[in-house]
């Protein structure tokens, strides 16, 4: 893993302070959150406070339910006003059961067998006789039956100003009333649909609902004349309409609000011929057509009154203890939904932070009492959505992922281009480092060591060990020459000793021994030689003056003198056509080739062919000579042109000291040009080749 | 009378072999071990010839300085330069300053004497008519072997006995080519093939001095050098 990527990896640990960030909103909304539900609930409690008692805004005054004694209890279970529902039985019984304690005064909640409850309606049904504009509310219906044949159920409902009853019938032979004909005659009677009402002053009203055919109805009510004569005008305020149904006949009806008081109720004619005498059934007393349940309906007045603590994204709703509404208003869907404005990358760092099936909507309920603060009259519930605050944590958090994105964006960049550079430094360092070890000299300029820092440190110190290695080196390199220097005149010593000596009369027994001492010194004068060619060389170089001349004669004479010198090898040259001109000092190469020669006849067989070449290129002249024998061994085509690095097999008697390639790399430098040594494929043996600029 | 040889060498054996030598060969010899020792003795009586060490004692450069003030007292001193220094730089130092000769101590005893002998043939050959048996001549160049001295185009050339005997040897061939080896043995000197190219090259400079056209010593490549007329 470079250092790029490990700073890369660094920089993305900033990436936490987003995601600590999104924790913080959440955090922050839910703390608004409930704070917000908090709130709510004072004010829920306010509203509904100011809501204390106020029954004749929740159930326009409505009076106690009646006591419905046991007889009465009997009585309408006799007229066939048989309880039905099952939970309105339920409660029926149970209500029966509390009304033998002494009633209060405000029990008037308290839910009867033939109360009526009627849905607050969010829109106006069309009174067509069809019950799909109704909502679906099976609870909301009240069941009501005699026997198995003679049972009906009705759904009522209130919008604005106006009562709106759905009454579904059971009959399996609806008869309509005969048309045209004089609606009090008994003989033209079919069945009929009694209304009952009690109005606000407490007085008894009814009026008839008589079908001659399905669709609109007329409602008539029976009016007594002076002189006993009766008559039945059209009630004109009460809308109907009947239809039938696949198991009887559906009356939808509509009348003002204003014209029922606190009672209300409806009684089904059912005669199966017409003109029969009918049987009898519903919420009004059979005899007197007074209603048996009450209309437990809210002021229209409620809805304006709560219409006044309205503002968007809020609802309200006044309920019945038992929770059936009364009133509502509703302006959640006034409030701007949070989509539709969102920036695109607002929206997807809100996925990010919404917890799935998160309610958007704050929810409160408060108790409704009455006066005396004793009895339950009614719920207020409200209901607020979250939408506001969600907005303002979705603005506060994009800006706040906006900054700290941009920050780790920036931090992130700077971390690479910090790497890069880094990077980019050491790899000056080590291209430096290592040229420095495998360049002709030591390099002493170092980069980087101006920087003040660590690397700048690291470099000083590496530049400190290649000065000393130069130093040392460069010692190396003239030890040889000092030596010989130093050498020379002790060895002078003892051969102008032995030159005297030969001149003395020196016993013949001795002459042996002088011999020998001869022999050794000039071989330590031989050796003294060697060991000062290279400095000689270097010398030369210093000296040496360039002049044009012929490569290819050069060449040839030279390894014509080869042959002549070297008689246990062959020579084989391979020279251009023509002449080959060069800049440079010939006699250096001409040493340069005696040292590669020497090289490859110590390196090969007795016999075999050594082979000199020249080639010419566009911008240099390179010079080869190949041998047979063994390979060079790995890794050292570099470092055989080093000072004092030899490899020779042991058993060599002359004197080496790892020059003679070192010769040739400075005669190639000093030509601009380069020596290289490669082992030729399949042991072939080994190649030499030195490149000589033109 | 016998010939002053003076050997001024702060090696002390090896001053001592020289003069045993040179006392051996019949030469009268005075040594020195330091350049004030030897100027003193030098104002008091200048010697028939001297040798000199490059370094003395203290002064790595005395040898030099001595040249350069027996120079100034007498030039037709002979002076041989001895050194254990074998750089061109010093060889053409030396034979700049004047002096007649410069050899490397890795010459033998006997080599030395006869270089000695030759250059006291030389000054006794310049001091009377030369013979005329003893004259090479070859186009514009003129051997006197006796004074061994060299004319080119009737211009005398100041050579070194060493390069005297190089262009003796090469000259009296033409066209033959003679081998460093046989260089060395015509100028009783051991020096190796490095030596023997500066002396070549000193020899070319030294005649392309008077005639820059100078191109009579040619080289051939890996075996040696010949004269070309």
């Amino acid at each position: 893993m470079s250092l790029r990527l490990k700073l890369l990896a660094l920089g993305l640990a900033t990436l936490v302070l987003p995601w600590a960030g999104c924790r913080y909103a959440r955090e922050m909304e839910s703390a608004l959150r409930e704070g917000e539900q908090n709130s709510l609930q004072a004010v829920s409690q306010t509203i509904a406070a100011s809501l204390q008692g106020r029954t004749d805004l929740l159930y326009r005054e409505a009076p106690p339910a009646p006591e419905i004694s046991a007889d009465a209890q009997s009585g309408a279970a006799a007229e066939g006003a048989d309880a039905a529902g099952a939970a309105h039985a339920a409660r029926a019984a149970s209500s029966a059961g509390s009304a033998a304690e002494p009633a209060t005064p405000h029990a008037f909640f308290k839910p009867g067998a033939y109360d009526l409850r009627p849905l607050a309606l969010t829109a106006a049904p069309l009174v067509d006789g069809y019950s799909d504009d109704w909502p679906r509310e099976p609870d909301a219906w009240a069941y009501f039956r005699k026997d198995e044949r003679h049972r009906f159920r009705i759904l009522t409902g209130v919008y604005e100003r106006m009562l709106y009853a759905l009454l579904e019938v059971h009959d399996e032979h609806p008869v309509y009333d005969a048309p045209g004909s004089n609606t009090l005659d008994p003989a033209t009677f079919g069945d009929r649909v009694w209304i009952g009402w009690q109005d606000a002053s407490g007085e008894q009203h009814q009026a008839f609902l008589a079908a001659t055919g399905p669709g609109t109805l007329t409602a008539r009510r029976i009016e007594a004349g002076e002189y006993g004569q009766q008559s039945a005008p059209i009630e004109p305020r009460i809308r109907a309409a009947w239809q039938p149904t696949p198991d009887g006949y559906r009356i939808e009806m509509r009348l003002p609000l204003s014209l029922v008081g606190s009672g209300f109720g409806v009684l089904v004619d059912d005669r199966d011929v017409r003109g029969a005498p009918p049987v009898s059934y519903g919420t009004l007393r059979s005899d007197d057509l007074h209603t048996l349940g009450r209309l437990l309906v809210a002021a229209p007045e409620l809805t304006s009154y709560l219409a006044q603590f309205m503002q968007p994204g809020l609802k309200l709703a006044v309920t019945t203890p038992d929770g059936r509404v009364l009133a509502r208003t509703d302006a959640l869907a006034q409030s701007t939904p949070l989509s539709a404005e969102a920036p695109l990358l607002a929206r997807l760092y809100r996925r990010f932070v919404d917890r799935p099936g998160e309610r958007r909507l704050i929810e409160s309920d408060a108790p409704i009492y009455d006066r005396d603060h004793q009895e339950l009259i009614g719920k207020l519930e409200v209901t607020q959505t979250a939408d506001p605050w969600i907005r303002l944590r979705d603005h506060a958090l994009t800006r706040m992922l906006n900054f700290t994105l941009s920050t780790s964006v920036v931090a992130v960049s700077l971390m690479f281009a910090f790497a890069a550079w880094l990077a980019l430094r050491l790899a000056r360092l080590r291209q430096a480092s290592e040229s420095a070890l495998t360049g002709a000299r030591l390099v002493t300029s170092f980069p980087e060591t101006e920087a003040r820092d660590e690397l700048g440190a690291v470099a000083r110190s590496f530049s400190t060990l290649l000065a000393r290695l130069n130093e040392y080196t460069s010692y190396l390199r003239t030890l040889a020459g000092k030596l010989a220097h130093e050498i020379r005149t002790p060895l002078t010593i003892v051969r102008s000793s032995l030159d005297n000596l030969e001149a003395e009369q020196v016993p013949e027994a001795a002459r042996t021994y002088l011999a020998r001492a001869r022999q050794g010194s000039e071989r330590l004068n031989a050796i003294l030689l060697a060991m000062g060619a290279a400095s000689r060389v270097e010398e030369s170089i210093g000296n040496a003056e360039r002049v044009s001349f012929d490569l290819v004669p050069l060449l040839s004479s030279a390894v014509a003198a080869y042959r002549g010198a070297f008689p246990a090898r062959a020579f084989a040259a391979q020279l251009p056509e023509g002449s080959l001109i060069l800049s440079g000092a010939p006699d250096l190469i001409m040493q340069l080739l005696d040292k590669l020669i020497d090289n490859a006849v110590d390196f090969s067989p007795a016999g075999a062919t050594i082979t000199v070449r020249l080639r010419a290129e566009s911008q240099a002249a390179v010079l080869e000579v190949e041998n047979p024998g063994p390979p060079l061994p790995p890794d050292v085509e570099r470092r055989l042109f080093e000072s004092l690095w030899q490899s020779r097999p042991d058993g060599d008697s002359r004197p080496h000291f790892g020059l003679g390639l070192y010769i040739v790399r400075l005669i190639a430098e000093f030509h601009g040009g380069e020596a290289a040594a490669m082992s030729l494929p399949n042991g072939a043996g080994v190649r030499f080749s030195v490149r000589l600029a033109r | 009378m016998k010939r002053l040889v003076a050997i001024v060498e702060d090696e002390a054996a090896l001053r001592d072999n020289y003069a045993a030598a040179f006392t051996r060969e019949g030469y009268a010899v005075r040594a020195y071990a330091s350049r004030a020792q030897a100027m003193q003795a030098f104002a008091a009586r200048l010697p028939d010839l001297v040798v000199i060490d490059i370094s003395l004692e203290e002064e790595p450069e005395g040898g030099f300085e001595l040249c350069r003030q027996l120079r100034a007292l007498s030039a037709e001193l002979p002076i041989i330069f001895l050194t254990a220094r074998d750089s061109e730089l010093d060889a053409v130092s030396g034979l700049r300053l004047g002096a007649d000769d410069f050899l490397t101590k890795d010459l033998s005893i006997p080599h030395l004497i006869a270089r000695v002998n030759a250059l006291f043939r030389r000054v006794d050959a310049l001091r009377k008519p030369g013979t005329p048996e003893e004259i090479l001549r070859r186009g514009a160049l003129t051997l006197d072997v006796e004074r061994m001295q060299a004319q080119w185009d009737g211009q005398v050339v100041l050579l070194s006995l060493t390069e005297f005997w190089i262009v003796h040897a090469l000259a009296r061939h033409p066209g033959h080519v003679r081998s460093r080896q046989q260089l060395m043995d015509a100028a009783n000197v051991v020096l190796d093939d490095n030596t023997i190219t500066s002396h070549v090259k000193r020899i070319r400079r030294k005649f392309q001095s008077i005639d820059p056209q100078f191109d009579a010593v040619q080289t051939v490549y890996g075996m040696g050098y010949r004269w070309v007329e």
